[in-house]
């Protein structure tokens, strides 16, 4: 058996960790969302300036997860921890506005070149937390729960003992990222069940 | 002060989205690529690249021209001056 031990939810309006609302977009900001959210969490983190949306949403849900399951860094090896996400538009995202960066400017932008693969945000969260496990982004048509159930099961029956699973769809205004940490062993946490994924994320946050 | 290395500081943190640096962070001798200096990346040389192109019409055509000139805002600014003669 294996546990969901924590979660995040972010979408266009609101950011909500294990189903408490910790931010909300304000419109009226000149920052761009995620950079509020950035801000008002005391990341630092310079990088995140230079990364494309879908991995500043990567970075942002996993900063939040580590912070509500600090043994997530304390209680396993660096090749212990998996990686598993995915998403239906891919880095459609960043492709396009690649495409705008040499139609519209003159000359293509390295620096959004190499986002335009999905995976990237799997590198990034690699690198800045030394996680060396596993590691893989499927793009599906939808969300779909046994994926994650399914393929967290075949490594958390090998060398992995933790999974941080995400779901990251970022395409225009449209934001929908679920991220939610999977552990082999816990106490007093929700049993990893499609049914629990579910629920999870069909209600939402709970809070105001 | 030195217009063309001002410009350059206030463009690379443009370019480059240095989004807590200023242009004071950034001294002429800072080392651009190196993790007590700037700290950039390989990423970061290539929009250097685009940057020269961009504001002051100059291609960096041969890699060795890039190593040197993009040690520090003073080698950049006399990498410029010496290209446009």
């Amino acid at each position: 058996m294996s546990f969901i031990t924590a979660y995040c939810h972010l979408n266009q309006e609101y950011c909500a960790v294990n189903g408490g609302i910790i931010s909300r977009r304000d419109k009226q900001a000149q920052d761009p969302w995620f950079k509020q959210i950035y801000k008002e969490q005391e990341f630092a983190y310079p990088k995140f300036h230079k990364m494309d949306t879908l991995a500043q949403a990567g970075f942002l849900g996993s900063e939040l997860i580590k912070r509500a399951a600090p043994a997530l860094l304390t209680d396993y090896n660096d090749d212990e921890v998996a990686l598993i996400f995915a998403n239906s538009a891919s880095s459609a995202d960043t492709d396009l506005r690649f495409i705008r960066s040499y139609e519209q400017n003159g000359s293509p932008s390295p620096s959004l070149f190499v986002y335009t693969l999905p995976n990237i945000v799997l590198g990034e969260l690699a690198i800045l937390n030394k996680w060396y496990g596993e590691n893989m982004f499927a793009v599906l048509p939808k969300f779909v729960p046994d994926f994650f159930l399914n393929y967290t099961q075949i490594l958390l029956s090998g060398g992995s003992k933790a999974a941080l699973c995400g779901w990251l769809e970022i395409l225009g205004d449209r934001i929908d990222a679920f991220l939610f940490l999977i552990e082999k062993e816990a106490s007093h946490a929700m049993e990893f069940s499609r049914e629990n994924l579910e629920s999870l994320i069909a209600t939402g946050p709970v809070t105001q | 002060m030195d217009n063309l290395k001002e410009d350059l500081k206030k463009q690379i943190i443009e370019q480059l989205n240095l989004e807590e640096v200023t242009p004071a962070d950034i001294a002429d001798d800072t080392l651009l690529f190196n993790d007590e200096g700037l700290g950039l990346d390989s990423i970061d040389a290539l929009e250097l690249i685009v940057l020269l192109e961009k504001y002051h019409g100059i291609q960096v055509t041969k890699p060795e021209e890039g190593k040197e000139a993009f040690k520090s805002i003073n080698t950049m600014a006399e990498f410029i001056r010496n290209r446009k003669g």
